[in-house]
């Protein structure tokens, strides 16, 4: 390993949504966003392509898509040139990787792009491809595809043994939303208050509409550059890839390592191994973006990252503590919830939202934001992808 | 669809990109045995001739020893339902309503302590925490197999479990 660190250097997401779009459109769009983003960026610059999307190669008659999305960017990679099927976390881990190339002194400067192209032009489909996202011989003819049901028994598990309150859920909707009305590109920009959350329309008890993330179409890009290219083309402050983590302990859902549903303990040793990696803890840590793909995901993350005690999620968030000013803000541009989820997107957009807290320029700005942590699961809750990001390099 | 809609020419083909259900047969599936058990109203797994680890989903070799002599051994066909819920909106096609899943506790002394697993012949509302639930075997949608110079219909079953009337 040569004495390199890597860094983040650009970054941009399309606009989310229902789109009128193609995924190869999408991947323009964030691309020339994320060039545009760092101005004397260009293609050339570029020796590496991660594209990080799940579906494409499902919702389309297209595989080995890494090609195809490098000639419409006009790219041409001579280090790294792959596409990346980790459900939600391909994009995070598109950037664990990036930073694994860079700091190898394989590739100089890598784009990491995410993309997926959820509405397809018939319906059914969009609701009936997510028996793929499962391990499908064994749990997807239990229609657990479609993850509402699952997270919904999950957060029965969490009600049930730490008594968190329908109002705690809806408290995570209310502060994601209200971050989300800054950021013009997510899904949706509105105001909800926690009486709309409740009496939404049920999607499977106990979570409502405003509890589940909605289905997107979207892309992001980013940039992920060695410190000393960095230093060459951008005069912002340096954001490293401190350190992270991935993790999966199973599959099934039958192999499930914890002793309740809200008991994640693939998530507990994630957040051992990328604390250790980086040398920080939670109380290190300035602002977040985690995986917010139902209200309750967030609540049991910030007990299993350590932001607070276990069981104790739900008045964490509902006592204000994940807002600007509390102990640990979190999802500052809106999250999954409000912002959206294209798969493939994510963590890159999570990623975007915490260069900029890290260079100062976020809309929701957290002062003084030094160390900050990303965080995706992904499927069924099978794996969980964990990206800490710093002003400083590891020492 | 009409004769110029669609991708007309595969009508009538079978794509296993989109079967909700395995692919169980022999000629595709080295675990074929799980599913002839089922037919015979057996719920089985693979168990460790070496290091009697038993694994499931059963498997060809043992995750924990790497062995690949493994036995058949049978789980219970009775549990507890732990946590249950149903989905009420957005249900794929394929799964009728209502959508009902549980968390399903075998008990103490089975290898396989927990499934989640799709819960079938009750209404809404049908099956609460508690409750007792057994497994049950049904016929799904079979598929055509072309091998060599032969093509027939594969025949499949799956499982689910169902409350204890």
């Amino acid at each position: 390993m040569t004495n390199v660190n890597a860094t983040i250097i650009a970054g941009a997401m399309c606009k989310f949504g229902i789109r009128q779009a193609s995924y190869l459109d999408m991947v323009q769009e964030a691309a020339k966003d994320c060039l545009d983003d760092l101005p004397g960026l260009t293609p050339k610059h570029i020796d590496g392509l991660l594209f990080a999307s799940t579906f494409v190669g499902r919702r389309s008659c297209q595989v080995n898509t890494a090609p195809v999305v490098a000639e419409r960017l006009g790219i041409k990679p001579t280090s790294i040139c792959a596409r990346l099927d980790v459900l939600c976390a391909g994009g995070s881990t598109g950037i664990l990787l990036a930073k694994g190339l860079v700091e190898s002194g394989m590739a100089n400067l890598v784009m990491v792009v995410g993309c997926e192209k959820v509405y397809t032009p018939e319906m059914w489909q969009i609701q009936y491809d997510e028996i793929a996202a499962i391990d499908h011989d064994w749990d997807a003819p239990s229609g657990i595809g479609p993850p509402p049901l699952w997270f919904a028994a999950i957060a029965k598990d969490h009600i049930k043994h730490y008594g968190t309150t329908r109002e705690q859920l809806a408290a995570v909707s209310v502060v994601n939303y209200a971050y989300g009305t800054t950021n013009p590109k997510g899904h949706f920009q509105k105001e909800l208050t926690i009486q709309e959350v409740v009496e939404a329309r049920q999607i499977a008890t106990p979570l409502g509409l405003y509890d589940c993330c909605p289905l997107s179409d979207g892309a992001a890009a980013a940039i992920i550059a060695s410190e000393a290219k960095a230093k060459e083309l951008s005069d912002r402050p340096l954001v490293y890839l401190r350190g992270g983590s991935q993790v999966s302990l199973h599959s099934i859902t039958a192999n499930w390592p914890g002793k309740h549903l809200g008991d994640w303990q693939h998530l507990k040793l994630a957040a051992k191994k990328a604390y250790e990696s980086t040398g920080l803890k939670p109380s290190d840590i300035s602002v977040m973006q985690v995986h917010d793909c139902f209200s309750i995901s967030q609540i049991v993350e910030l007990e299993e990252l350590g932001f607070c005690e276990k069981g104790e999620g739900g008045p964490f968030v509902a006592s204000g503590q994940t807002g600007i000013g509390g102990t640990i803000p979190t999802n500052t541009d809106g999250g999954l919830l409000s912002a959206g989820h294209p798969f493939g997107a994510t963590g890159i957009r999570q990623g975007i939202e915490i260069m900029k807290q890290l260079q100062g320029r976020a809309a929701r700005q957290v002062d003084g934001a030094v160390n900050a942590l990303t965080h995706n699961l992904s499927g069924a809750n099978v794996e969980h992808t964990i990206v800490i990001y710093s002003k400083e390099p590891k020492k | 669809m009409t004769e110029n809609e669609g991708v007309p020419f595969l009508e009538g083909h079978y794509s296993p990109t989109l079967d909700l259900w395995p692919i169980e047969a022999k000629e595709f599936n080295r675990i074929h045995t799980f599913y002839d058990n089922l037919k015979e109203g057996k719920y089985t797994t693979t168990k460790c001739k070496r290091c009697g680890y038993v694994s499931y989903p059963p498997r060809v070799i043992c995750p924990e020893c790497y062995c690949d002599e493994l036995e058949w051994i049978e789980l219970p066909k009775r549990g507890k339902a732990i946590t249950v819920v149903e989905k009420l909106t957005a249900i794929p096609i394929g799964f009728g309503e209502p959508l009902i899943d549980a968390w399903i506790d075998l008990g103490k002394d089975s290898p396989v302590r927990h499934v989640f697993s799709r819960v079938i012949n009750c209404g809404s509302g049908g099956i609460k925490e508690g409750d007792e639930v057994q497994l049950t075997v049904f016929e799904v949608p079979g598929h055509p197999i072309e091998w060599r110079k032969e093509k027939w219909i594969a025949k499949r079953v799956y499982f689910a479990f169902e409350p204890v009337s």
